[in-house]
């Protein structure tokens, strides 16, 4: 092989060291991908218990969504709103489930930088900005196969149930947006206490799943305290985590210093 | 032919200082042993050279480039940890593939240098100490590069494959720049051409080890009848007669007396170690010229 092609191929293999890490994530733990799937089926089934009833609305067409709130109609209305936000909550469930599948990642992210893998990665000339930017790639690709698994069965079972189209789709783009965002934060976060931590203890997964668990809370309690603001609640959240999560990974190089990455 | 150099270079770790104005300058392929005690500096020393941690002050060079900043400067050392760095659910043939997805080589290769083929389909998890060792070892020379940074290599290794090892190295050092830590002073003495001694986080000696000499030689004879009435001479450790000269050509003299005397000299050596003295804080660290 020449000087050049290998040099390529180091690239492109390196492309793929997220992927590599992901499929040692999983061969590592497969506890955490079991309760993931778990909390995933049950979130599908909160999503979809009150689907006959989220496909009705005053106009009978059962597209209108939680638009029609409001309504003359005024008890379909309300029993109307109330399945949207069961439906709703199963939101922070998928976001769970995502998360859940991705913890492997950092019980591995430990793991070699205890055995000295982080180290040799640098060796290698890699940055520490390479090297858990490869972890997190890692618990991205994790929660997003998970995520497109949920999405799509919540989808298939959604229409099959006669499930309010609209509402599929706001649960498919809040279940994504929130995901990302919170395994992303989530995954720097714990990587960074494991780095700050003068007693190198590394980082805890129960918790970076507790971690989780409060940012999405109020996207769990609030709907049901206001279910006319749901849909509302629901996307402050998001909007609250995406930018967390960018803060925390504008600021990673900073968190994760690279003495830190050794044994 | 390469320059390693280190100028001025402080390095440690979160603020403290554990190098202290290092210099080098290294340009021969060689071995160059590095000694030190526990703590001296020697790992902080092949990290800070390698490019795994940043200098705190100073440079370190190769070629005229600074090493930390550039990436294409790091990818032509090799660095080998005393830490394994081994994917332990992995087995042998899917560690050594998964680093060579990442750098390049052959892992079938370095399988047959390092005599690991039984091994291949074996975790790495399920491996003794020594085996990890080889394993880990073999990752380094997955790809050829022009200095070779080796901390501790031959630790847990049994002296078979410890051998096999430090026969690598030599043929190594031919064309390459080869710096090995070791514990094993009688190994360094054997293996080393120049000793880079480490004491405190600063550089205490960079020698050749010929121009290193013991202050004091004793000497061990076997021979086929009791010498002790011939030379002063007790028997001692290993079962040789022991005996102290001041130079080594004195114990030629004393060689060439037994065997005009008909004494037959079946073994005879040195039983001190020079570089021992270096670590004795009231040895002398003296250099013949």
């Amino acid at each position: 092989m020449s000087k050049d092609e290998t040099t390529s191929s180091s690239n492109s293999n390196r492309r793929d060291y997220g992927l590599i890490i992901a499929k040692r994530s999983i061969l590592l733990s497969k506890t955490y991908a079991i309760i993931g799937c778990g909390l995933a089926v049950f979130a599908i089934f909160l999503a979809n218990v009150s689907a006959p009833l989220s496909g009705l609305n005053p106009g009978g067409n059962g597209s209108g969504g939680i638009n029609n709130l409001g309504s003359t109609s005024g008890n379909i209305s309300a029993f109307y709103a109330s399945s949207s936000v069961v439906s709703l909550i199963a939101v922070p469930l998928m976001v769970f489930a995502s998360l859940s599948f991705s913890m492997p990642v950092q019980l591995l992210y430990v793991y070699d930088k205890n055995n000295g893998v982080l180290e040799y990665f640098l060796s290698l000339g890699m940055d520490q900005a390479d090297v858990y930017k490869g972890y997190l790639k890692a618990a991205l690709i994790l929660s997003s196969v998970l995520l497109s698994l949920e999405i799509g069965l919540n989808a298939l079972v959604g229409l099959f149930l006669g499930a309010n189209r609209i509402l599929l789709v706001e649960i498919s783009v809040l279940a994504l947006a929130i995901s990302l965002a919170v395994v992303s934060f989530v995954t720097i976060a714990m990587m960074a206490f494991s780095s700050l931590q003068k007693q190198r203890t590394g980082s805890n997964q129960p918790l970076g799943m507790g971690l989780g668990v409060l940012v999405v809370i109020p996207a769990y309690v609030l709907p049901l305290l206001i279910p006319s603001r749901a849909l509302f609640i629901d996307l402050v959240v998001a909007l609250v985590v995406v930018v967390l999560a960018l803060v925390t990974f504008l600021l990673s190089s900073r968190l994760i210093k690279r003495e830190k990455l050794l044994p | 032919m390469h320059l390693l150099e280190l100028k001025n270079v402080h390095s440690g770790y979160d603020g403290k200082e554990v190098l202290h104005n290092v210099n080098l300058c290294i340009s021969e392929p060689s071995i160059y042993v590095v000694l030190g005690p526990n703590g001296a500096g020697k790992t902080t020393l092949f990290r800070t050279i390698s490019g795994i941690i940043k200098p705190q002050a100073g440079k370190v060079l190769l070629d005229g480039i600074e090493v930390f900043p550039s990436k294409e400067i790091r990818r032509k050392m090799n660095y080998l940890s005393h830490h394994n760095a081994l994917p332990e659910e992995m087995t042998v043939y899917d560690a050594l593939r998964f680093y060579a997805n990442m750098e390049g080589g052959n892992p079938d290769e370095v399988l047959d240098l390092l005599k690991l083929r039984d091994l291949k389909n074996k975790k790495i998890s399920d491996l003794s100490q020594g085996q990890k060792k080889k394993v880990s070892i073999a990752k380094v020379f997955l790809r050829e590069r022009e200095i070779y940074l080796l901390d501790e290599p031959t630790a847990n290794l049994d002296p078979i494959v410890s051998k096999e090892i430090r026969d690598i190295l030599l043929e190594l050092s031919r064309d390459k720049i080869v710096l090995y830590s070791s514990h094993n002073l009688y190994e360094a003495r054997d293996v080393g051409t120049y000793l880079i001694l480490i004491k405190e986080g600063s550089v205490a000696l960079f020698d050749r080890i010929s121009n290193i000499r013991s202050s004091k030689y004793r000497v061990g004879i076997r021979a086929n009848t009791d010498i002790s009435k011939i030379v002063d001479a007790k028997v001692g450790e290993g079962g040789y007669y022991v005996l102290s000269v001041d130079t080594p050509e004195e114990a030629g003299l004393i060689l060439r007396d037994l065997v005009n005397r008909g004494v037959i000299v079946t073994e005879m050596r040195q039983l001190d170690n020079p570089l021992q003295e270096l670590f004795d804080e009231n040895g002398d660290t003296s250099t013949a010229t």
